[in-house]
């Protein structure tokens, strides 16, 4: 059988991009949560959350490497 | 059948010329050129630095590293004399490597081609560069702990508990382990992240054809954000590797005064 490659690309950037976006979503609602309880330290939660944001976004862009390097 | 533009880039750096023994690709090259023009242009901003700095240059980056010095502190839980011993690798890693990351937005770099390869080549788009630095970063860790905590204390950072139960040995080599995985996954989270994007820009310019430098502007943006926000990982995970790779183990050395670390991340 042959699989068209676009179709494998397509499909390892859509499910790729399942798990990365949901782990955006929670972390972006835990930093409005949380601001929003104490918004004194809003400085130091938003350092956590983009730290956290750079540790998510390290699997979406090794989605992106497999599928820019694969032919 | 339509197929996706492949990335323009090769995966690995290209060999410019052999230095004798050692290839020299064109990240090296580049790499040097950004550290060459970040030493001269930090030597300028320290040498014309005074107390009432009249110089615009030393201004702003007195203004830089007073706000990295400040995050670099919290980290190390407001311990300012523990803070500043690691000051200048931190800053280095987050300055060089900041800078490295922007430097692949440049116009010219990967498009100027020297015998058919690319002259330039940001240096954090090389996984051997990367490997570097998070070699570099990590020795560091454990030499301070060493150095820190003494043998004794660096074994039971790893191997805590009574080690006749052969649960705290599984859990020592598995805390061996992630130290290896520290190894794999900073080097790796900083070249994927930088390479992906940069692969991305040219996919995206291939793909809209003519209107290539409309679709790759908002592209342009978020590669800004990403390289700001890996350069600033990169240093908290190291400032947070070396505030943990002391805090555990030392319960038992009741010389050593263990400060509350406030690791993140």
């Amino acid at each position: 059988m042959e699989v068209d490659p676009s179709l494998i690309k397509g499909l390892t950037i859509g499910l790729g991009a399942i798990g990365p976006a949901v782990g955006i979503g929670l972390i972006g609602a835990a930093v409005v949560g949380a601001v929003g309880r104490n918004p004194e330290i809003q400085g130091k939660i938003l350092a956590t959350a983009f730290i956290m944001v750079g540790l998510v976004d390290a699997v979406f862009a090794f989605v992106l490497l497999i599928l820019f390097t694969t032919s | 059948m339509i197929s996706l533009p492949m990335a323009t880039e090769a995966l690995a750096a290209e060999k410019l010329f052999d230095l004798g023994p050692l290839p020299v690709t064109n990240s090296m090259i580049f790499g040097v050129i950004i550290a060459a023009a970040l030493l001269t242009i930090f030597g300028l901003a320290a040498r014309s630095s005074q107390l009432w700095p009249k110089s615009r240059v030393a201004y702003w980056f007195e203004t830089v590293t007073e706000l990295i010095k400040g995050m670099v502190v919290d980290t190390f839980g407001g311990d300012e004399k523990r803070a500043l011993r690691h000051f200048p690798l931190l800053i280095t890693l987050f300055v060089f490597i900041l800078t490295c990351n922007l430097s692949g937005l440049l116009p010219g770099v990967g498009t100027i081609t020297y015998n058919d390869t690319p002259l330039f080549r940001a240096w954090t788009t090389d996984l051997n560069s990367t490997l570097a630095m998070a070699t570099l970063a990590l020795a560091t860790v454990h030499i301070y702990a060493l150095k820190e905590i003494g043998a004794r204390g660096y074994f039971r950072h790893f191997f805590s508990g009574n080690l006749k139960n052969p649960m705290n040995i599984f859990i020592g080599l598995n805390e061996l382990f992630g130290e290896i995985l520290r190894l794999v996954t900073l080097s790796l989270r900083l070249f994927g992240v930088i390479y992906g994007g940069e692969a991305l820009l040219s996919a995206i310019s291939v793909l809209a054809g003519n209107f290539g430098w409309a679709a790759t502007l908002p592209i342009m943006f978020l590669e800004i954000f990403v390289a700001f926000v890996q350069a600033y990982l990169f240093m908290m995970l190291t400032a947070s590797y070396l505030v943990m790779a002391v805090s555990h183990g030392s319960e038992e050395s009741e010389t050593h005064v263990v400060q509350p670390a406030g690791a993140k991340g």
